[in-house]
């Protein structure tokens, strides 16, 4: 397991968010979650990579425990020094990108390895120009990002985000913000991901992708997992009313 | 006097002027951004501090504060204010200018979106790393045109050592003025301000040009 959530909670001023949430994703693996608006899925995917604290369950990456609940019901992490190393087995993909607008595409893509993992210049440089060519912006490389069309900065975040080498790639609505024409691109590059087996949780509204890349459906409701399985199994026949209701949106 | 013997007495003065202008700049500048993340301390009593510091400094004239800065020693503890003309002068204008500094530096520092911070984080810079690279590179940009208007008022303000008699150009075209009954040395003094506003406002569009490489 790459990571493993148990009974997540997490509450913002009395309204409940998360209420008991638990799955784990294996490494390779591809997980869809979908659900309706409000339901939680941005809040879990920022629980997940420490944006947001728990209120209470536990969060484990490689095995290795990041936040556990102590005897009195409270989520206690580990200590910050050693969150950092837990943030670092983990990306997020952002709905809006999230660029650092003042650096070019190269220096997105750089400026953390050098900085936080400390990483050689050149090696740090060379990793990007592949992951670049791998997203096929190559010839963007000195570009900035008000230069770029949004599928473009979305591929330039993607990359920003691999340039980590992370165990594990979260995805919140990477193509919401897209015109229609643009979000192929994206959906490609991810689709490519998940052929070379990279590890991926990709919270979507796109329903066609999510059947075809993913190992794994999530649909959640209200806080709650409300159905989890095979994307076949979930899409095709849906054991719940609360899926089968939010399906039919889509279909239409 | 001749307008030459004018010019050259004036000159000392304008350099007096200068020297308000930078000494300054160089101290507010940083002291501003200082008091700026001070504002946004953790600490609510140091917050409530800095925040009677800012309203005070904005509520009253920047005369009366270079009047307290000089005589408040006297009045206070009956210290000897020889030699305290130009550091009381050049305290007061760096106290003053560093609370609008700061006010400019604050409104920078929350225009900018959260998503660049989260950004950051999930990346794992530390705090000081996404300040110093990510978030005040930004803002910098984003309060150039109010921290050109900061500079060029300060041009002007440094009229108000005046009030000091500190010599510098506005003082000296007062005295000359009166004792030549001549109205020469105000022109001078209005030329020599008019030029160096242009100069500033000359320097400050070079920087903004250059900071426009990006948006
Ligand atoms: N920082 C916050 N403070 C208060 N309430 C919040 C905060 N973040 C999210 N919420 C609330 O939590 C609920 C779940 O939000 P979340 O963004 O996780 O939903 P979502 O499933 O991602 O929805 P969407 O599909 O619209 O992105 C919403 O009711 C939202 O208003
Ligand atoms: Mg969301």
């Amino acid at each position: 397991m790459i990571v493993e959530m148990k009974n997540i909670r997490k509450h913002f001023e009395g309204l409940e968010v998360l209420k008991d949430i638990s799955f784990g994703v294996d490494s390779g693996e591809v997980v869809s979650i979908i659900g309706p608006s409000g339901s939680g899925k941005s809040t879990l995917l920022r629980c997940a990579t420490f944006l947001e604290t728990i209120d209470g369950g536990e969060i484990i990456y490689m095995g290795k425990r990041a936040a556990h609940t102590d005897e009195s019901g409270r989520a206690v992490y580990v200590h910050h020094r050693e969150l950092r190393q837990f943030r670092a087995y983990c990306g997020l993909v952002f709905q809006q990108f999230n660029l650092f607008p003042h650096y070019n595409v190269l220096q997105n893509l750089i400026d953390a390895p050098i900085e936080v993992q400390h990483r050689n210049r050149d090696e740090a440089e060379q990793t990007a120009m592949e992951l670049l060519k791998k997203m096929g912006i190559a010839d963007k490389a000195k570009a900035y990002p008000y230069q770029l069309s949004g599928g473009q900065q979305q591929r330039v975040a993607i990359a920003r985000a691999l340039a980590m080498k992370p165990e594990i790639l979260f995805f919140d609505e990477p193509t919401s913000a897209l015109d229609p024409e643009l979000t192929g691109e994206v959906l490609k590059v991810i689709r490519q991901l998940a052929e070379e087996k990279m590890t991926m949780v990709v919270v979507t509204h796109e329903m066609s992708f999510a059947k075809a890349v993913s190992n794994r459906v999530i649909f959640m409701a209200d806080g709650l997992i409300v159905e989890h399985g095979d994307p076949r199994e979930v899409f095709e026949n849906p054991h719940e009313d609360r899926t089968r209701q939010f399906l039919r949106v889509f279909d239409r | 006097m001749t307008l030459s013997t004018m010019l050259s007495t004036m000159a000392a003065g304008m350099l007096r002027t200068c020297g308000i202008f930078a000494l300054t700049l160089i101290g507010s500048l940083p002291l501003g951004m200082v008091i700026a993340l001070l504002r946004k301390s953790k600490f609510a009593p140091v917050r409530f501090l800095v925040s009677i510091y800012i309203a005070v400094i904005r509520g009253t004239p920047l005369m009366l504060q270079l009047l307290v800065w000089y005589f408040g020693p006297f009045y206070l503890f009956e210290w000897s204010i020889r030699g305290w003309r130009f550091p009381a002068l050049i305290l007061g204008f760096i106290l003053n200018y560093a609370a609008y500094f700061a006010e400019i530096y604050r409104g920078g520092i929350e225009s900018m979106p959260v998503g660049q911070y989260e950004a950051a984080e999930v990346l794992g810079y530390t705090r000081t790393q996404t300040f110093m690279r990510i978030i005040l590179p930004q803002v910098v940009k984003r309060i150039m045109p109010s921290v050109t208007n900061e500079v060029i008022t300060l041009v002007k303000d440094t009229s108000l050592a005046f009030t000091l008699a500190y010599q510098e150009v506005f003082s000296l075209a007062k005295q000359i003025s009166a004792s030549q009954t001549s109205f020469m040395p105000f022109v001078i003094a209005g030329v020599f301000y008019f030029i160096a506003n242009y100069a500033v406002a000359f320097a400050m569009a070079r920087i903004e040009k250059a900071l426009d490489y990006y948006r």
